[in-house]
Order: C-alpha cells, then sequence, then structure tokens
C-alpha cells in the first residue's frame, strides 16, 4: 500500500500560503514529520465508512442558547485593545503597506 | 500536614467557618512553591545548576499580589458575613492560555510574549468569583501543542514531581504538576485530545475533561475549537467534583456552551456503584501505531502494569457492587488518532491565522519591506516548531487543491467513533453501560527528550483519551496505582453526555475504596526531599 | 465590426440595519465615530474570543432574501473563509459558503421602454464586513469600527446587458432594501457596494467568455460609466486581435479611467470548512412563514395598483412610490380626503414636496400628518379656503404642529364667503378707487384684475375670487 506524502516543492507553497519562512534545517525535520503524520492520516482513507453516517462537528448535539438580541453592550476600554498593539499611528493600527496594493 | 497539603474541600470549609484565614493558606501555597517550584519559565535561555534542574518548574508567572487582594477579600467577607463563594481561600493555578485580564497571558508562546489581555476567561472569572486565590499561570505545551509540556517557549519546562528526570505530561503539565506538588490544591486546564487527563494520569492526580460544552471557551485560546475543553485538575475526586461545580454551566458569550442544567456534583458522588454498568473494552488494550512507509496500522501492547491496574480497578468496583461489562466493542479507536490529526490541526491552523504582528503579541524586530514580510518573519521567530507543524499540515489537509477531501472524510469518521459510544450507553442495546473504564495512557510518564521531536509517537501518547474529544463526552482519569519505578498510573472513566455525575461517583467509589492500598502512601520524590521552607 | 452582447453581474454587498454587529454587541453604525473606539475583543481578533450571532441580522437576511423571491434556507450554516489581510484581525472572516440563507430567487427589472428583464441571484448570503483601511505615509493605518458589521452578499447572474440595466438594478435594488427596511443603502456610506464582472461574446452566442472584476464603484453613474467603457475596451481589444484576461479593474471616479489592479488568475485557496465556533442557523416553518408575511407590497406591485386603483399615471406612480414612506403617506391621505386621488397626488407632488425638501425630511418625519394633509385639501375644495391659504397652512402646520381648522380659526383665514360682508369689503375698495372705477366704466375691463386684487389685499387673501369677481362685475357696471 502506498501513501500519498508531500513533496519539497509542495511544501515550500504550503508554507507561503500558511505565511511562514523557514530555515532549510527546519524545513527537512517538519516535512519529515508531515509524512510520518500522513502515514497515520492514510488510514482514514482506508476505513470502510458506514453508508448513513453524517459528518459531525461536535460530537455531540449542542443545545446552546441560540443567537442574541440585538442590543448595543459597549465594551469599557477600547483603548486598552489599541494599547496592546506593536505600532499605532492617530489612533489605529499601523503596519507597513501590503506588496502590490493599490 | 501543613495547610497547603490540605485538600480544596477542606480548606473551603475551615475558611468558610472561619476556622483558617485565606491569607493563612495563601502563605503556606506560595511557601511550597517558593521551595519546590524554582525558576518559573521564561524565554531567554537559563543555565540552571544541578539542584535547580530537580525542581518543579511548573510555574511561568506568579500573581502574588493579585492572590493577596483575593486573601484579604475572601477575609473581608468572612468577617462581614457574607458568603465568600464555594472555593473560598482555595489556592489555585491557571494554564497560560486563559485570559486573565492585565495579566500577561502567553500561550507559552513568544509570539504573545508581552500580551496582555483586556478581559478575562470565563472560567478563571468563575473561580474568582467563588473565593479562589489565583496563585499564578502555570507552563504548558506552546498553544497546547503536545503531550509533555516540552514544546514551551518558556523554559525550563515543567517536571514530573514524582521524577524530575521525566516529563509531567502534556498540554497541561504545569497544571498537573503543579497540584501534585502541592503548590496549589487545584488547577484549571484544558483538554482537547488528553492534555488534562494524560498529564494527571503521568503526575498521579485527578483530571476531569466535561462533556464538550459543560465549560464556556470564551477566553480560552483555541486550538481545535470542536475539541478544546476547559476542566478541573485536582488531588481527589471530591476536590474535581467541586471545582467543576464552580465553572460549569451556560455563557451567553460561547454560542457551543450548553444549556443543560448543572448537577450536584458532591452530591453525586455519595450514590456509590451497586448496579453502576461498567464496560472494558478490548480495543483499549492496544495501540494502533502506523508504519511510516506503508501506512499500515499494527498493535503494540501497553504497559502491563497499566493494564493490571485497570484490572485491579474492575474488580474493586464488582466488589462494591457493580456490574462488569467485558469485550465492549469501540472498534473505531484505532482511527482516533488519524482523526484527530486532521480535524485539529485544520482548525489550529486556521485558529493561528490571527497571530500576525498586527494587533498585540510579538512582533519582528527586523527591517521589513511590507507587511507580507512583516507577517513571515513574525510567525516565523514567534512560533516554535511544535506549532509551524500543525499550522502547515492544517493548511494541507484542508487545503482543495493539494488534499483528498481528508477533513469531510475525518468527520465522518469521527461520527463513527461517536456512534461506537452512542451504541455501548444506548439504555435499550446490547451493554446498556453507565461508564467505561479504560487505561488513561499507554504507558507511564516518559523521560525528559525521550519522545520530543517525534511527533507522531508524542501523539499517540493521547490514544486512549482522545476518542471522547471526538465524541465530546466527559472523562476522567483516577490515580489507579503506581508502576515498579514508582511512576503513576491513570485509569479513566468515560461517560455519557453530561453524565460527569456518572464518571465522578464511579472514580470516587474506586478511590474510597483503595484509600489504605499500599501505593496510596508514596509521595511524590520532590515531596520526599528535605526541602528548606 | 461584429455585433457584440455586453454580458454582466453584479456582486453586491448591503450593510444590515441592525442596532449591533452580528457577532458582537458593539454598534452596526460607527460613521462618526473616531478610528478603533467601535470596538470589543471579538471584533478585533484577540486570542480567545468566540462570536455570538445577532439575531436581527437572521431576520434581515431572510427578510431580504423573501423579498428577492429567495427560497429561505431553514437550516443554515457559518463557515470560515482563510485568508491573511490587515482589515482581517482573526485571519479568516465568517461567511456563509454552502449552505447559506438563502437559495435562487431573482429581481424582475423594470426597465424605462417598459421592458422587464428579470435577474437571476446566484448567491445569497450573510457574512462579516472587514475594517477599514488607509495609506498615509507608506504606512497601511487601521480601523477595526467597521468590522463584524452584518453583511448580504448577493451575487447576480450573469443575466445584465448594459451598463444602463446595471444602473437600473443598482436603483431598484436600493429602494427594495429601504423598503422592507434591511438597510439604509447609502452608497455613498458604503451601505451598498457594488463589484461588476464584465465580459462580452457575439450576439447570439451562449458561451461566457474570460470576464473582468471591476472593483471600487462607488455610485450608481460610476457603474454605469465603469462598465460602458470596460466593454468598449474590451470590444476593441478583441476587435484588434487581442484576448480578453481575467484582470481586477480599479476605477477612478475622478477621471472616469479603469485601471489594471492585480491578475486574477490564481485563485487564492480559502480553506472553507464549517465554522466550529457557531452552531447551525435554524429557522422553524413557521418563522420563516412570520417572516414572508412581514413583507409589504413590494414597489412594483404598488405601483402598477397605484395606477390601477387610483387612475395615477405611469410618472406620477412612480414618484409617488419611490419611497415607501411617501407612498403610505399618500395612500392614508387619499383614505382621510375621501375624494380624488389625483387631487392629492398634485399636492404632494408639488407643494408638499417643495416643503420637504425646504426642510429636508422625509415624508415619515413630516408633522405634517396625511390627515393633516387631507383636512387642508377638503377645506380648499370646499371652498373654505383659497388654494393660497391652503398652500400656506402647509408650513405654518409642520411648524406649529397644530391642526389646520384650528388655525385657520385663529388667524381668521376663512374665505369670506358671507356676500354681505363682501360686498361691503369690495364697497369700500371701490370707494377708495374713484379714478379706476371711471375708467373701468369707461371701458379699460381690463382693471377688473386689479380690482380683485385690490380687494385681496384689503381682505387679507380670504376673499372668495369667483365671488368677488361676480360682485365687483356688478357693482362697477352698476351706473
Amino acid at each position: 500500500m502506498s501513501i500519498s506524502k508531500i513533496s519539497p516543492e509542495l511544501f515550500q507553497k504550503l508554507v507561503g500560503l500558511a505565511a511562514l519562512e523557514l530555515t532549510d534545517e527546519e524545513s527537512a525535520y517538519l516535512l519529515t514529520e508531515m509524512n510520518h503524520q500522513l502515514s497515520s492520516v492514510n488510514a482514514l482513507l482506508q476505513v470502510p465508512l458506514d453508508a448513513d453516517i453524517q459528518p459531525t462537528l461536535h460530537g455531540i448535539q449542542c443545545q446552546g442558547s441560540g443567537p442574541r438580541a440585538d442590543v448595543w453592550q459597549p465594551f469599557p476600554t477600547p483603548s486598552e485593545i489599541l494599547a496592546g498593539a506593536p505600532e499605532t499611528e492617530a489612533g489605529m493600527f499601523a503596519v507597513p503597506d501590503v506588496k502590490g496594493a493599490k | 500536614m501543613s495547610l497547603n497539603q490540605l485538600s480544596a474541600l477542606e480548606v473551603a470549609a475551615h475558611v468558610r467557618a472561619g476556622e483558617l484565614s485565606a491569607r493563612e493558606v495563601l502563605e503556606a501555597s506560595l511557601s511550597q512553591i517558593r521551595a519546590v517550584d524554582g525558576q518559573p519559565g521564561r524565554l531567554d535561555k537559563q543555565q540552571l545548576d544541578p539542584a535547580e534542574e530537580q525542581k518543579v518548574h511548573a510555574f511561568i508567572r506568579l500573581t502574588e499580589d493579585l492572590a493577596h487582594r483575593q486573601a484579604d477579600e475572601v477575609d473581608r467577607k468572612i468577617s462581614a458575613g457574607e458568603d465568600p463563594g464555594i472555593l473560598a481561600g482555595v489556592p489555585v493555578s491557571i494554564k497560560d492560555i486563559f485570559t486573565l485580564q492585565g495579566v500577561e497571558t502567553t500561550a507559552a508562546s513568544r509570539i504573545l510574549y508581552n500580551f496582555k489581555p483586556p478581559y478575562t476567561a470565563t472560567p478563571v472569572q468563575k473561580l474568582i468569583e467563588a473565593g479562589a486565590l489565583i496563585l499564578g499561570k502555570v507552563n504548558l505545551d506552546e498553544f497546547t501543542f503536545g503531550s509533555s509540556s516540552e514544546s514551551s517557549a518558556f523554559k525550563p519546562t515543567p517536571n514530573n514531581p514524582w521524577n524530575t528526570s521525566h516529563v509531567p505530561g502534556g498540554s497541561s503539565g504545569g497544571s498537573t504538576a503543579s497540584v501534585a506538588a502541592e503548590e496549589v490544591a487545584l488547577s484549571l486546564g484544558t483538554d482537547t485530545g488528553g492534555s488534562i487527563r494524560q498529564p494527571a494520569a503521568f503526575c498521579g492526580v485527578v483530571g476531569l475533561k466535561p462533556t464538550y460544552g459543560r465549560v464556556s471557551r470564551y477566553g480560552l485560546m483555541a486550538f481545535s475549537s470542536s475539541l478544546d475543553c476547559p476542566g478541573p485538575i485536582a488531588r481527589n475526586i471530591s476536590d474535581a467534583a467541586l471545582m467543576l461545580q464552580a465553572i460549569a454551566g451556560t455563557d451567553p458569550k460561547d454560542s457551543t456552551s450548553s444549556v443543560v442544567p448543572t448537577s450536584n456534583y458532591l452530591e453525586a458522588l455519595k450514590e456509590g456503584v451497586k448496579g453502576l454498568r461498567v464496560g472494558l473494552s478490548p480495543d483499549y488494550t492496544h495501540l494502533f501505531y502506523p508504519d511510516f512507509e506503508t501506512g499500515e496500522l499494527s498493535l503494540e501492547s501497553i504497559q502491563k502494569e497499566i493494564s493490571e491496574s485497570v484490572l485491579h480497578a474492575a474488580s474493586v468496583l464488582a466488589d462494591l457492587g457493580a456490574e462488569i461489562v467485558e469485550k465492549v466493542p469501540l472498534p473505531n479507536t484505532k482511527y482516533s488518532i488519524p482523526t484527530y490529526f486532521v480535524v485539529s490541526r485544520v482548525e489550529a491552523a486556521s485558529n493561528l491565522h490571527r497571530f500576525d504582528g498586527v494587533k498585540y503579541g510579538y512582533r519582528t524586530p527586523v527591517e521589513v519591506e511590507d507587511l507580507q514580510d512583516l507577517i513571515r518573519r513574525t510567525r516565523a521567530e514567534g512560533f516554535g516548531s511544535e506549532a509551524k507543524l500543525r499550522i502547515l499540515m492544517g493548511m494541507y489537509l484542508s487545503s482543495e487543491g493539494f488534499a483528498a477531501n481528508y477533513y469531510q472524510r475525518a468527520l465522518k469518521v469521527r461520527a463513527m467513533i461517536r456512534r461506537d459510544f452512542e451504541r455501548a450507553f444506548d439504555p435499550h442495546g446490547e451493554h446498556r453501560l453507565d461508564v467505561v473504564l479504560t487505561p488513561t495512557t499507554a504507558t507511564t510518564a516518559f523521560k525528559r527528550n525521550d519522545v520530543f521531536g517525534n511527533t507522531v509517537r508524542m501523539q499517540y501518547s493521547d490514544q486512549m483519551t482522545v476518542s471522547a474529544n471526538h465524541a465530546g463526552l466527559p472523562a476522567v482519569s483516577v490515580p489507579g496505582g503506581l508502576d515498579a519505578d514508582n511512576l503513576p498510573i491513570g485509569i479513566q472513566f468515560i461517560g455519557p453526555d453530561f453524565r460527569e455525575d456518572l464518571i465522578l461517583r464511579a472514580g470516587y467509589a474506586y478511590e474510597q475504596a483503595t484509600l489504605d492500598e499500599a501505593w496510596r502512601s508514596v509521595r511524590p520524590a520532590i515531596l520526599r526531599q528535605e526541602v528548606a521552607k | 465590426m461584429k455585433d457584440y452582447e455586453v454580458v454582466i453581474g453584479l456582486e453586491t454587498h448591503i450593510q444590515l440595519n441592525t442596532q449591533t454587529k452580528i457577532f458582537c454587541s458593539c454598534k452596526a453604525d460607527s460613521w462618526e465615530a473616531a478610528p478603533n473606539t467601535n470596538i470589543c475583543p471579538v471584533c478585533s481578533g484577540m486570542p480567545g474570543v468566540l462570536p455570538v450571532l445577532n439575531s436581527a441580522a437572521i431576520h434581515k437576511g431572510a427578510l431580504l432574501a423573501a423579498a428577492m423571491h429567495a427560497e429561505v434556507n431553514p437550516v443554515s450554516y457559518f463557515d470560515r473563509k482563510n485568508y491573511f489581510y490587515p482589515d482581517l484581525p482573526k485571519g479568516y472572516q465568517i461567511t456563509q459558503f454552502d449552505e447559506p440563507i438563502g437559495k435562487g430567487g431573482y429581481l424582475d427589472l423594470h426597465m424605462p421602454d417598459g421592458a422587464i428583464r428579470r435577474v437571476r441571484i446566484h448567491k445569497l448570503h450573510l457574512e462579516e464586513d472587514a475594517g477599514k483601511t488607509k495609506l498615509d505615509h507608506g504606512l497601511r493605518l487601521v480601523d477595526f469600527n467597521r468590522c463584524g458589521v452584518p453583511l448580504v452578499e448577493m451575487v447576480t447572474e450573469p443575466d445584465l446587458r448594459s451598463g444602463e440595466e446595471a444602473a437600473q438594478y443598482l436603483i431598484q435594488l436600493r429602494q427594495l432594501l429601504r423598503w422592507i427596511g434591511v438597510s439604509e443603502a447609502d452608497m455613498e456610506r458604503g451601505h451598498l457596494r457594488c463589484d461588476a464582472n464584465v465580459s462580452i461574446r457575439e450576439r447570439g452566442s451562449q458561451v461566457l467568455n474570460t470576464k473582468t472584476e471591476i472593483k471600487n464603484v462607488n455610485s450608481i453613474d460610476a457603474v454605469r460609466q465603469a462598465i460602458i467603457e470596460e466593454s468598449k475596451r474590451q470590444i476593441e481589444l478583441v476587435e484588434s486581435g487581442g484576448k480578453v484576461v481575467s484582470y481586477t479593474l480599479d476605477w477612478d471616479a475622478d477621471t472616469g479611467k479603469l485601471s489594471m489592479m492585480r491578475s486574477k488568475e490564481t485563485e487564492a485557496d480559502y480553506r472553507y470548512f464549517r465554522e466550529p465556533d457557531l452552531l447551525p442557523v435554524v429557522l422553524t416553518e413557521e418563522e420563516i412563514a412570520r417572516i414572508k408575511a412581514e413583507l409589504p407590497e413590494l414597489p412594483p406591485e404598488r405601483k402598477a395598483r397605484f395606477e390601477m386603483e387610483y387612475g395615477l399615471s405611469a410618472y406620477d406612480a412612480e414618484i409617488l412610490t419611490e419611497d415607501r414612506g411617501l407612498s403610505d403617506y399618500f395612500e392614508t391621505a387619499v383614505a382621510s380626503f375621501g375624494g380624488e386621488a389625483k387631487i392629492v397626488s398634485n399636492w404632494m407632488m408639488n407643494d408638499l414636496s417643495r416643503l420637504m425638501n425646504d426642510l429636508g425630511k422625509t415624508a415619515s418625519e413630516l408633522a405634517l400628518t396625511p390627515a393633516f394633509l387631507a383636512q387642508i385639501i377638503r377645506m380648499v375644495e370646499d371652498g373654505k379656503i383659497t388654494a393660497a391659504t391652503g398652500k400656506s397652512l402647509l408650513r405654518k402646520v409642520e411648524e406649529s404642529r397644530r391642526e389646520p381648522a384650528q388655525i385657520v380659526e385663529a388667524e381668521g383665514l376663512a374665505v369670506i364667503a358671507d356676500s354681505d360682508a363682501l360686498r361691503e369689503q369690495i364697497q369700500s375698495v371701490l370707494a377708495a378707487s374713484t379714478a379706476e372705477v371711471e375708467s373701468f366704466r369707461a371701458g379699460k375691463e381690463s382693471l377688473l384684475g386689479w380690482f380683485v386684487g385690490q380687494v385681496m389685499r384689503a381682505t387679507g387673501g380670504k376673499a372668495d375670487p369667483k365671488r368677488t369677481r361676480e360682485i365687483l362685475l356688478e357693482l362697477l357696471r352698476q351706473k
């Protein structure tokens, strides 16, 4: 039985999608571990699924309190949220511009 | 007996009765922490002398001032004749994955090293309102990713109080270690695949994963949203029941939290186990470990002393009048780790998208060209290996372009795991169980650095626990003995939806019936040492 | 040159006018607020927070779906759409991917030439808005005030065929949104945003060719213009042997020019999956029925009914059904008046409309109620007051909030109907204008108008013009 593996090229694509940057050493280690984990995941593809089985999101049937009323409740200290930012300017979160944006 | 050795129930009773002050209890707890904990976990590399290496290192940050204010408030309420709460004066540690307003909450990650949340997590708030004293934040695997607490960016990582060369388990290793080392009476942990129960088993304490939605997740920095459960860690069942009482209940801030009413968990303990149907399953006697080349699952035996403990527990319960039901099939157990790899990583990758250096936490100090550069560098420098691995795995497994529809398939297999339990618990079914009894883990606590780095082997230490997460069911690990090396063994009870009362009952009956067993008089190595107080 | 057909689909984002955001209790409308003051841990994407669904967002979303003739899904789900962008604090948007609140639906466009084009709806779903960013000296600044506002995204099939049709679609959609009360739909405030997908093909072909997407069209005119420009560009391109490439284009309203933004070749992989922090949205049959029952008579139906029932012209009916408040006002006024609807419509479309414009008020904001208007009109029709008086009463009632009849009484505005009193007034005027009387009697009968004016002045406008003329003639022609 052969199992799917992630190629180094695909790995690099995933690194880009994940907004990460890795050293060669890290890449080698992580790729190896990912393929080892895939060997475990592979079992899922072999499981004969019961014909009537539906995907479950939480295991149990959640009984929540349902949607809330449309009533304004301001957060008492929005300034505390801004205060945690690495950089702000004129009350706004400041970052370098997006590459190639308008 | 010193005050820090009292159970939570005892502390609360004495404090409420005015026989003990919260301040006294706090001082005893702090004293013990100073004696056994050693350096708190820190980002910068610390050189430790051999004596330090033998300490517990459960804490990342002590919150002494806060605890003093809380103790004073409890004592004031007592004098004023006001109700101080059911956990009055009880010292508690909080896994550093829960937000506490104005106090650094790090998730044991560099990427949140300086994050001070503007709000407090609901379960923490409930503990505070119940009169508990928050001693501080304890260490964990980074973002709860792991089963040994070794992946924390804050070093040194926690050691097992029973043998400090061994891991306490994870990801709630700091929680279980701080309780086992008698630094605090209770700890608030989280369990996504076994992160309360496995370290509880490794550290010889009680660890309860409630039903999904029983305890609010608001303020719990998410790993896998459909699996995460906050829960209590304690030195005995009654304490776990008491803590569950304080933190359980619906929360309007958490849409998945349940409106099913809570019950009186302490009262339920007294009901005993006569007629209780306890199931044993042949699917919990082995690990199903994959071959890395072929992917074939093959059986690996579990540690013999552990199997024996489970059987012993069954016979103790039988003597108390429980009905032991053998050979209960739970055939999809072998797919629980593969399913977990898919579901948890997909959700984790998404949950970690928000850490980008824009709004809070760490931002790379390096000069960057543009925003994409900022984000990449921040995440590269801020996240540890395990976090990066989970993110990459999650992206791969949920990607339309690259992968077979793993995620949808995994949700179906998850439903099949759930169905196994529904059949076992079905009151009109063949087995009609009240609880299932299994080992908590396949081995006792492994040595530091023995498994860390082998992520598959590490994940498989959760094989016995993770099915309960998939099915959303409550499960508790209870101390069940010691192995030949004096390392703790845990046995696990799994129950039906919202029947925490049943599993606590079974655990309590077993606990009380085995109080005189020899292993119970052995204490963790760190407590057997002569430590300057 | 070949005969080309332009094929257009519109994607609109509609900001719902709920009190609060979709997943937290911050305000939905923060147009005036200073940056990052209308935020909380949930909408600013802090670690550990969880979304809680706003029931009003569901309600309004379902109402809109029903108004678009879509099927309201009894069970719908929220999903995560994952990508990195500074205005998206969680790094994912909570939206609805494959089981949204509405399925199918259409809007029948009533074109000015009388034709009706049915525009089918491809997708109708709820989602949360992102924050706002702006560029400032090389830094991108982010404001989360708007983050989490409830949006309905509506995507049409490529059923539109011109910039004009697209403009009509937006005009009608805007009217509908305001009509059923789910959105203020003010395009300048971003309540209604539009992207246009444009492609061309030879007329008669059924094929859908490569399309471009035009973004940043912030007004109805801009949509019309941009589509016209882009279809011209595509036709020219194809005619000269080129191929249309799938680009995103930006419309500059000031210069009237399109510019390339980015190639759409590489579609992002959003890795959609069910939002695990939210439960399925369940609407019972009863609830759906109640929502449908809430739907008022919609503008096209009402316009047709106004033409039929009240005999209004198509033009008048259109004006009077532009705004729901105005058309409700009209109907109430007609019922109150009890006479010919056309009289009421004339008053409303002229003098009342002028007053509303002067005061900057909508019909529903007026203190001058439909009943009051009807009263004024009735008094004029019955000859109790002159038309001029009636017109002045509009403002007087609006400002004083008093009943028209009361004001007439208090200020003595009633027409002098009593012939004797009138005759006395007229005789005084004649007595004071002997020169003019002589001129009239000498043959200058055009002076009659002047005499009428004098009588009006003397009576403060309260003389009945007809009666005045009669008496004047009688007296003047006497010798």
